[in-house]
């Protein structure tokens, strides 16, 4: 197998990055041996990388049904178990079931979400990781994983697009 | 169109005009690391005024401790609570704080599905206010209880006592609504709080760091992260939306679904909602008047903001207003005996006073907010906005105790008087209330910084006629 490096290198603005990026791609580096770190959230596209497909829909939508069916446990099963009969009213009726059914389901759609992007993003990780502080003071870093072999070209693309504090990424404990 | 490049505004012709857009300039000037230092540093700045608030605030939230437990040793007879007023001033301020929790939802959620972007520097004083709310609100159930200790009884679970959660109770159904929206709301804050936090935590040492740390969970800010965070926040903004209003709806319902004269109402669902976003804006907007001037947010928190929540508390006084009137000239025309009865208390019996500053405190507001000067003077927009509170107090009591006075049984018609125990309960709320946010934004960046930067990224400044504007480009 062959030797690879590891590099990070921080940017000024985003458009030195996007540029220097394509470039790394025509070097044969590819988007997933790259990560962007920003302190801001830029726009899809705007960095020239592909957009990640996400679990995170699907897993809202089991994490609700999940518990729209505890609702439906809850507000039309259950009455018939612990039979409680007032008002003249049914044991189960259409509108408090819909109620108890619908706050479930927004509760569970609402739980899912939240543990579905930790899980997406890996969350919580607090072991060291390559970062740089001086992302949080608006640079962009990119962290690099490619040959060995490539080294002064990634070097030279990386200083014409006006990167700074090029060098092996320290791991900071998060 | 030719390109005009951005320069500085003149300032001698437009001059009216010309601080606002120099705010925003200033801002769009700021380096990163100067806005989040400009967020961060009165964050540590804790003078003597500050430890005097929280002392005056912690003496009365634990003198509302003392009366809760007083209530608890001796029973609910010490509330002034009684035949026929059974629901007196605690479940009239539970409605209140419900009310007020909306605003959170209303700022962060709808504003961010509309992609209005003067919501960016309040959304989250605006969720926060949400989830402070909520926890005063969600004390009142337990306090109205009398024997708090048997609160599990609502949980629904197997139980040697063959006893089961009636789910056909609307006290029931508001307890799952209120909780499911406190956990919605308090997710919601932490959610958009990451990046933030990861901020704070490169910024800072000692039992700061550890805390912001821990509540960065890691975050480094790749693009992966940053697209799996808006993607939730887009499924969270969407999501609590119907929670919002339902939530309001069902404590409506606990009314409404009554045969009580004025409460068996079914208008009474979106009244209240109305109602709780008339007052939670109106709330929100005294809030940050008053943060940003202890904390010198001015950079973040500008006129623009306070105008574009001025309008926004304005239209919510309208409808609150049509909605009031719709089921009032319902009540009235029907001229039942007992609704007649307490239309008459209310309009020129004793509850006068109480109903001509309902009326008034709530709808002088909406006149005042028609000028722009109202709206853009912090004093005068304070001024406003607390007045909006104390009629949208004033209704809840109006609606819950005055209400309650009055029945189909004549001899079974009685007055309510609260008793010290009562009062200093409501205290200890809007005290614990007021407690909570204070110390949130001394430990918690109360404007966020990362969608400031990100609504940063989207403006320009062009120049049209003899105008500089700034323009936003369609980004998100």
């Amino acid at each position: 197998m062959d030797k690879t490096n590891n590099l990070i290198a921080l940017f000024h603005e985003s458009t030195d990055t996007a540029e220097a990026i394509d470039e790394l791609h025509t070097l044969g580096i590819d988007d997933e041996k790259m990560v962007v770190i920003t302190g801001v959230p830029y726009p899809h596209g705007a960095l020239g990388r592909q957009v990640e497909w996400l679990t995170l829909p699907y897993i809202v939508a089991v994490g609700a049904l999940a518990g729209f069916l505890f609702g439906l446990f809850l507000a039309v099963i259950t009455p018939h178990l612990y039979r409680l009969d007032i008002g003249g009213h049914p044991p189960v009726g259409f509108p408090p079931a819909a109620i108890i059914i619908f706050v479930f389901t927004m509760m569970a759609t609402i739980v899912s979400t939240f543990l579905g992007v930790l899980w997406e993003m890996n969350f919580p990780r607090f072991g060291p990781a390559p970062y740089h502080k001086l992302v949080t003071a608006g640079h962009l870093a990119v962290l690099l994983e490619y040959p060995a072999t490539l080294d002064s070209q990634v070097r030279q693309v990386l200083e014409s697009h006006k990167a700074h504090h090029i060098g092996e990424p320290e791991r900071m404990a998060l | 169109m030719s390109e005009v490049q951005p320069t500085q505004p003149e300032q001698d012709n437009h001059p009216d005009q010309m601080p606002e857009f120099e705010e925003r300039l200033l801002l769009a000037e700021r380096k990163d690391w100067e806005i989040n230092e400009a967020v961060l540093q009165p964050m540590f700045k804790t003078g003597r005024g500050f430890w005097i608030l929280v002392a005056i605030l912690s003496a009365i939230v634990l003198w509302g401790f003392y009366a809760w437990g007083y209530l608890i040793y001796w029973g609910m007879g010490t509330a002034g609570i009684n035949r026929p007023v059974y629901w007196g001033l605690f479940i009239t301020t539970f409605v209140f704080w419900v009310g007020i929790s909306h605003a959170g939802t209303m700022i962060s959620a709808v504003l961010r599905l509309l992609k209005a972007d003067w919501r960016r520097p309040i959304t989250r004083g605006a969720e926060a206010m949400t989830a402070f709310a909520l926890m005063m609100a969600g004390l009142y159930p337990l306090i109205h209880l009398g024997r708090v200790w048997k609160f599990y009884w609502m949980i629904p679970y197997p139980n040697n006592r063959f006893m089961w959660p009636n789910f056909q109770s609307p006290l029931m159904w508001d307890m799952v609504a209120i909780f499911t929206y406190l956990i919605g709301s308090s997710l919601y804050l932490y959610l958009a709080l990451i990046p933030d936090m990861a901020m704070a935590r490169d910024y800072t040492e000692g039992w700061r760091y550890k805390l912001y740390r821990v509540l960065a969970l890691g975050w480094r800010g790749t693009e992966a992260e940053w697209h799996k965070l808006h993607r939730a926040l887009g499924i969270f903004s969407v999501a609590i939306i119907p929670i919002f209003l339902s939530v309001h709806s069902i404590v409506s319902w606990d009314f409404a679904v009554t045969i009580q004269p004025r409460w068996h109402s079914t208008i009474f669902a979106p009244y209240f909602v109305i109602g709780a976003v008339y007052s939670g804006l109106s709330a929100l907007a005294s809030i940050l008047i008053i943060v940003r001037r202890s904390m010198r947010l001015q950079e973040f928190l500008r006129s623009e903001h306070f105008d574009s929540l001025g309008k926004l508390v304005m239209v919510a006084g309208m409808a609150w207003v049509y909605f009031w009137f719709a089921g009032f000239i319902v009540e009235w025309y029907g001229n039942e005996p007992i609704v007649r009865e307490l239309i008459h208390e209310e309009v020129s019996g004793p509850l006068a006073p109480f109903f001509y500053l309902q009326m008034g405190a709530n709808i002088i507001p909406i006149i005042l907010l028609v000028f722009k000067r109202v709206r853009t003077t912090p004093v005068l927009l304070l001024g406003t906005t607390l007045l909006v509170n104390v009629g949208m107090f004033t209704e809840r009591a109006l609606i819950v105790i005055g209400s309650l006075q009055r029945n189909d049984l004549p001899f079974n018609w009685g007055t309510y008087r609260p008793s010290w125990v009562e009062i200093s309960i409501v205290a200890m709320t809007f005290a614990g209330f007021a407690l909570l946010y204070t110390l949130f934004s001394r430990i918690i960046p109360f404007v966020p910084v990362w969608e400031i930067k990100e609504g940063r990224l989207r403006y320009t400044l062009r120049r049209i006629g003899r105008l500089l504007v700034p323009t936003a480009a369609e980004i998100e």
